[in-house]
């Protein structure tokens, strides 16, 4: 989980992900509804150095009962992600990690089903992204001419399998590659195939002050409760107990 | 009303601006960019009906909150009880206060 922000900092430095929204702080929205997946085991969130003690102390309010592992980000996403992995490498290395999903904190609408599905089509093709139509765009060649093609906007959370993802970040530190996103990092070293998921509209980023009043309703819409809902325990235990036959 | 201050874009500077968040209760109320003042309120119709909302959500959920608060540290929960109980009224207040004098 991405809550270290792009380095970008102003006036008096607050990093949004630690806005209040509807009673919460923006960043364990999206926690709370990924731990509502069975099988989730391991939450790694990556803060900005000067965050720690404010999202330490939130985590414990918000959060009792989450195990989540809280290190420094770096200058970068890239570097952010590349720690994240680090906290990680001994849990997938002992192969108790299969999928390694990274989400962006400012996306606190990113419910589980959304999460699962990401997950499940990871381990089925080797890595997935949420993604959602964008009908009223279109792409042109350098000359202007249209191209006929799906234009669709990218969304996270994206998961990959966890030996593959490490892999590539491992020779990316080692050439000293900068990605600017996750797939990036992945297409260049690897040659696992990533899967596009249809995306949730209602999983908006937090990025202009109007997505923070609309992140609100959404929530109220949804009546605060992005969780697994039982149907979605059940078909993931269903998912599960097939892959063990 | 609470008050809180971000790095958010705002439209009209197209750059990463600090901005103040006035909260009424749990609610964002209204923004304001501390550059170029750009203001964002939500109306009053949309206010209330969205407060009254969140307060039944916040009520509802109370109970709750409040078990896992006397789990999490029995001691201070107890010892700190009477007086969150005691500081609601004036809370409840502050926060309709701050609702009706924008209307």
């Amino acid at each position: 989980m991405l809550a270290a922000g792009e380095g970008r900092r102003v006036g008096h430095d607050t990093n949004k992900v630690l806005l209040p929204l509807a009673g919460r702080r923006v960043f364990t929205w999206a926690v709370r509804w990924a731990t509502t997946l069975p099988h989730v085991s391991h939450v790694v969130l990556v803060v900005r150095d000067g965050d720690q003690e404010t999202v330490r102390s939130t985590l414990a309010r918000e959060l009792p009962d989450t195990e989540v592992v809280v290190v420094t980000g770096g200058s970068s996403r890239h570097e952010s992600e590349w720690k994240a992995l680090c906290a990680l490498r001994p849990a997938i290395e002992a192969g108790e990690t299969d999928v390694v999903v990274i989400h962006d904190a400012a996306r606190p609408l990113a419910s589980a089903a959304l999460f699962r599905d990401i997950i499940l089509a990871a381990e089925e093709y080797g890595g997935s992204l949420p993604v959602i139509d964008q009908p009223a765009l279109t792409a042109l060649h350098d000359g202007g001419d249209r191209v006929d093609t799906r234009t669709v906007a990218v969304q996270t959370p994206q998961a990959f399998r966890a030996g593959p993802l490490l892999d590539a970040y491992t020779a990316a530190d080692a050439e000293g590659f900068v990605g600017t996103d996750t797939a990036s990092c992945v297409e260049r070293y690897t040659d696992v195939p990533v899967h596009c998921v249809t995306g949730d509209a209602r999983n908006i980023k937090i990025t202009f002050p109007e997505d923070l009043f609309l992140a609100e309703r959404l929530l109220a819409k949804a009546d605060y409760d992005l969780s697994a809902a039982p149907h979605v325990r059940a078909a993931w235990r269903r998912h599960k107990a097939g892959d063990a036959r | 009303m609470t008050i809180e201050h971000a790095d958010l874009e705002c439209e009209r500077c197209e750059l990463v601006t600090e901005h103040e968040l006035h909260y009424a209760g749990r609610l964002l109320e209204s923004t304001r960019c501390t550059r170029c003042g750009h203001h964002l309120t939500m109306t009053q119709r949309a206010l209330v009906p969205a407060y009254l909302h969140d307060l039944e959500q916040r009520v509802a959920s109370k109970p709750q909150r409040l078990y896992h608060r006397a789990l999490r540290d029995p001691r201070t929960f107890w010892t700190t009880l009477p007086g969150a109980v005691l500081r609601q009224p004036a809370k409840f207040a502050r926060e309709f206060w701050s609702l009706v004098r924008r209307g």
